[in-house]
């Protein structure tokens, strides 16, 4: 029986006769990352035992082993991390697996063009992650205490009588929930068109619930960058400007990376 | 008498805070009723058949209702969050 191979990503064939890839240690912890050229494209990867890495046992230990899960997505984190540092590379998902070298060199053949539009889309960039948040009470103080439309509907209601008035307040403050939505988004969005500008692409993704990220305050926007490295620290620079002209708002915006290219790069 | 002051949505029984326990839940499904209440009223009264008269004395007996339900949670040592239930995937009770 053939050992599955693991695969890390794909860097482009060229680069690798540049500079030789550094001695990492592979997902069970003994063999090295080796590589496998496929036309101009070359796989980093190392090889599994497949009885102890059936496709069922990973499932069940992705589900039930958490101590494993977590150290083997750290490895192959850390492996993407050290292959991005050094090469131009596709990164691949976590227990990304191929019965044998045939079967990965056809999957890698298939996508060749794909790759080849990646690779240079990705190369000499980097990308960079921004999660802004914000106190929702803060800058609802903000927005009613500054708002004329909200202020003469609260001269009205204090003219009302006391039953209608708790209608009447219940209504404003829907007023003000979707004003606060409004300003929310149009703030965000104006952040992320110019950071775009900055950037050579850029994309919404989906915003973190708080239980997800463990913080009071509900992710409002959750973008992701794709930036030339020359023009990183300016990128950077204007996110922390912007994260110093509305601190006093109630937000806090978070930038992280590098990150190997995963949201910018597909290998499907 | 400690607070019961938690943000994780959820309800503590354990022995020693056992009353408070049941206090937050209790306090939690009143809270839920009270909104379902208010928001009916609201409907009712947008709907435009109440006469102002009713209208009135609805918007009083709420507000009434809501003043109360602040002693209460004072009185607890809850806050509005401590009087919502995470229910996974189909968000938070209130």
């Amino acid at each position: 029986m053939d050992r599955l191979i693991y695969l890390y990503g794909l860097i482009p064939r060229k680069e690798e006769g540049q500079q030789p890839l550094p001695p990492l240690k592979g997902f069970d912890g003994t063999d090295n990352l080796y590589t496998i050229p496929i036309g101009d494209i070359t796989a980093v990867v190392c090889q599994l035992d497949p009885e102890k890495y059936s496709e069922e046992s990973i499932k069940e230990r992705v589900n039930d082993d958490m101590e494993w899960l977590q150290e083997k997505a750290f490895h192959h984190h850390e492996t993407v991390m050290a292959l991005s540092k050094i090469f131009t590379v596709i990164p691949l998902k976590f227990c990304t697996l191929y019965k044998n070298p045939d079967s990965l060199k056809r999957a890698v053949q298939s996508n060749r063009s794909n790759m080849l539009y990646t690779f240079d889309l990705i190369a000499g960039h980097e990308e960079w992650n921004l999660k802004m948040y914000c106190n929702d009470q803060l800058l609802k103080k903000q927005v009613s205490g500054s708002n004329p439309v909200i202020e003469a509907k609260r001269e009205e209601i204090s003219q009302l009588s006391k039953g209608k008035q708790f209608f009447e307040k219940k209504k404003l403050d829907k007023l003000i929930e979707s004003q606060l939505e409004e300003e929310k988004n149009k703030i965000s969005e104006n952040i992320h068109l110019h950071l775009k500008e900055l950037a050579r692409k850029g994309d919404v993704k989906k915003a973190w619930s708080a239980a997800a990220t463990a913080r009071k305050e509900d992710m409002a926007w959750n973008g992701v960058y794709l930036v030339e490295k020359s023009k990183v620290e300016r990128f950077l620079e204007q996110i922390q400007q912007y994260e110093k002209e509305l601190r006093e708002n109630g937000w806090q915006l978070e930038a992280s990376g590098p990150w190997p290219a995963y949201h910018f790069s597909s290998f499907s | 008498m400690q607070p019961v002051n938690q943000s994780n949505g959820k309800i503590n029984l354990d022995p020693e805070n056992a009353e408070h326990g049941l206090a937050q839940l209790v306090l939690t499904v009143i809270e839920l009723l009270r909104q379902i209440v208010e928001r009916h009223a609201i409907r009712r009264v947008e709907g435009g058949t109440l006469t102002d008269e009713q209208i009135e004395n609805l918007g009083e007996a709420l507000m009434n209702l809501e003043e109360k339900m602040e002693e209460l949670k004072e009185l607890f040592g809850l806050n509005d969050e401590d009087l919502n239930i995470n229910l996974g995937p189909l968000g938070n009770l209130l």
